[in-house]
């Protein structure tokens, strides 16, 4: 009796392990079955619910209704999660088919790994009639073209609370560093915070506030001249630009507990009026427009000038965004299909709709007329002129160094010189 | 059992899906992490062999030790904040309490909860501006002493200590009570017919007679305060300043965000032989007490 039940469960147990090994091995290599419909498996960041991300998913499920032979298997993650998800499995080679990615910094390892595949093809599709090419050429590595951009966000906005600037003495929003210096001063002394932060994440005060800050100093070439050996972050311009931030850090500028909330929470401490400013992208626009109380009289500046400093004052740091990569793997099947998608995705109604809910885009459309006139705003203040963001330039572990070295002189515990040093030492 | 040992065909058998995972999940990454720690490697490019670079730049980061450090006060913030408070809540339970079930529930709840959750939520007590614990402190007038819990480099680190410590009293809790009742009746009635009672018979029959469990619970400390990652992780960020970076934050850091494959791997294994290390240690120093 005993003997037959264990080999019963011996029996059972095999049948159970062949089963799991066979569900391991099934590699989801089965696509373009026979009745012609393909399925592509596709990541992107849209995962939060925000008017932008609706506007995309629409746009795909209005693909899905119209091109019924193509199946789009969709993974969506919050953006954070998505980068360090996409570098694992780029590492794994578990990519999916359509990878949706950032352009410079999180595009060249994965093209220098061979996971991606090259689209010029495609690309003259939009290159020059709707999507100008200096600004495609921002999905370019070595001179060949990866994604087409879906949209184009700038880094650094100030948005200001109009009336509690006032209060404080500016009818019109500081153009020089020296000016702002009293506008938080006197904010700071009235005790209200001037600046809210949400730095928990690290990359905001290096991508949110370095990247203009530092063009304003520094100019727009000096991060390239610093990778290719002709500058050092040890020069002065770069030590006084980080110099800036530990002098924003000493006038508490920001709120005592920037560096343990993330950057929604700081937008919230805006909102409630607890904070007169809130700098952060142009990503943050739609949400501060649909959650704005009734009369908060919300206006956007840019970063004033910084006396002295090398950089056009008119400079916004700004990157495109939202490119949807080929996995280097692609059956030409495949491609097809990805390109009939890309033609529907990246088309002017996209773009149009992108516009409708406040997200600036890429290419040559008109604003739309309904769309609220902060946006308008928002694309009047920021097409003087686009600089680097830091985190789109500099290679991952320089970025990692500056994000903590600036948080490190946010808390006064390190200086402009020795983070400088440090960012340096890596370089070489 | 004879049928059993006749059958060692039918063992091996019955064994092998549990190897099978056990080695794919297990042994197979430790093995290719102890080959990458030699690489420089970026996660997909091509790999180029760098001897023991990796582990002489991680020696010679003073991150790094900070890491090291900042993990040790989280070891001995576990070990005797822990296993005490857990010693202590046992042994009280322990005997006929009213409601001695909802406190055993309530202890051991913040086990079952999500870190996540956990994290969240003292953060939002531990919040400079908004938190709990500040306005709690300046409603009973006491504002003097409100901290920047989290934001201070100074506080940083004991008050995430304070958490893990809360987060697994219930675990050690739960393994103390139930050696506690393994602990026969008559072992005590002797104990007691002897004279021992109260504090002399808890100290010299009740601990002795479950200090296996407490070995064990040691143990289990020590390599998950080694390990620990994700509290941390969703509180600071390891930051601010890098005051709460733990030694599997800085790999983290190191592998995901810088791209050092290779490093990280390096990263790992000494965490592999610090563990080990340290439970060695506190078996040769706890296994001699016992005898």
């Amino acid at each position: 009796m005993l003997k037959k039940m264990m080999s019963k469960a011996i029996a059972l147990t095999v049948i159970m392990s062949v089963l799991l090994l066979a569900a391991c091995g099934n590699n989801e290599k089965s696509s373009g079955s026979k009745d012609g419909s393909i399925e592509l498996s596709f990541w992107n960041s849209w995962s939060e619910d925000s008017p932008e991300n609706d506007v995309m998913l629409e746009r795909v499920e209005a693909f899905q209704k119209e091109h019924p032979e193509i199946t789009l298997k969709m993974e969506s993650i919050p953006p954070d999660q998505y980068k360090t998800k996409l570098k694992t499995q780029a590492a794994g080679k578990q990519l999916p088919d359509l990878i949706q990615t950032w352009p410079g910094a999180e595009l060249r390892p994965l093209v220098e790994g061979g996971v991606l595949m090259p689209i010029d093809d495609i690309a003259g599709e939009w290159k020059d009639t709707m999507i100008p090419s200096d600004i495609l050429a921002d999905y370019a590595i070595d001179g060949k073209q990866y994604a087409i951009p879906g949209n184009k966000v700038f880094t650094s906005i100030i948005y200001y609370d109009k009336d509690m600037v006032a209060k404080a003495g500016f009818e019109e929003f500081p153009t020089t560093y020296e000016d702002f210096k009293v506008l938080v001063e006197k904010l700071a002394k009235e005790d209200v915070n001037p600046i809210a932060l949400g730095n928990k994440a690290k990359w905001p005060l290096q991508s949110v506030y370095m990247s203009t800050i530092g063009d304003r100093v520094t100019g727009s070439e000096f991060l390239e001249q610093v990778l290719a050996g002709e500058k050092k972050f040890t020069d002065k311009e770069f030590v006084d630009a980080l110099g800036i931030m530990a002098e924003l850090a000493e006038l508490n500028a920001f709120n005592s507990d920037a560096n343990s909330i993330d950057d929604n929470q700081a937008s919230d401490y805006f909102l409630q009026g607890k904070s007169a400013m809130f700098v952060n992208g142009t990503w943050a626009l739609s949400g501060l427009i649909s959650s704005a109380p009734e009369g908060k009289n919300i206006g956007v500046a840019k970063f004033p000038a910084v006396e002295g400093g090398k950089g056009e004052p008119g400079n916004v740091s700004g990157v495109t965004g939202w490119g949807i990569a080929l996995n280097s793997e692609l059956s030409d099947e495949k491609k097809e299909a990805a390109t009939t998608f890309f033609k529907f995705l990246y088309s002017e109604e996209t773009y149009q709709n992108l516009m409708g809910v406040g997200t600036l885009v890429p290419a040559d459309v008109e604003v739309p007329e309904d769309t609220s006139d902060l946006f308008k705003e928002v694309v009047d203040l920021t097409n003087e002129g686009i600089s680097p963001v830091y985190d789109a330039v500099l290679p991952a572990e320089l970025t990692d160094i500056i994000n903590n070295g600036l948080q490190a002189i946010s808390i006064g515990q390190s200086t402009p010189e020795q983070v400088a040093k440090d960012m340096q030492a890596a370089v070489e | 059992m004879h049928i059993l040992q006749r059958n060692k065909l039918a063992i091996f058998i019955g064994l092998i899906p549990a190897l099978i995972i056990y080695l794919t999940f297990s042994i197979i990454p430790i093995v290719i992490s102890i080959y990458y720690s030699f690489m420089e490697w970026n996660g997909f490019g091509p790999m180029e062999f760098v001897g023991l670079q990796n582990f002489i730049d991680i020696a010679k980061d003073p991150i790094f030790w900070k890491a090291v450090k900042n993990n040790i006060y989280v070891v001995l913030a576990s070990v005797f904040g822990q296993i005490p408070i857990a010693l202590v809540l046992a042994l009280l339970l322990n005997r006929k309490v009213k409601g001695a079930k909802l406190f055993r529930t309530i202890g051991f709840m913040p086990v079952v909860i999500s870190t996540v959750v956990i994290s969240l939520t003292w953060n939002m007590f531990y919040n400079s501006e908004i938190g709990f614990i500040n306005r709690f402190l300046e409603g009973i007038g006491l504002g003097s002493l409100t901290q920047n819990w989290l934001g201070d480099p100074k506080w940083a680190m004991i008050s995430v200590c304070i958490t893990i410590i809360w987060q697994f009293v219930g675990l050690y809790f739960i393994i103390f009570l139930a050696a506690l009742q393994n602990v026969p009746g008559e072992v005590l009635e002797a104990a007691e017919i002897d004279g021992a009672s109260g504090w002399k018979r808890t100290i010299f029959i009740t601990i002795p007679m479950i200090w296996d469990s407490i070995l064990i619970s040691v143990i289990l400390c020590i390599s998950g305060s080694l390990r620990t990652f994700d509290l941390i992780y969703v509180m600071t960020n390891g930051g601010p300043a890098h005051s709460t970076e733990v030694m599997a934050i800085y790999m983290y850091e190191k592998t995901f965000s810088s791209m050092k494959y290779g490093y990280g791997s390096a990263v790992s294994l000494y965490i592999f032989v610090f563990s080990l290390l340290l439970i060695w240690i506190s078996r040769l120093l706890l296994q001699r007490k016992s005898k």
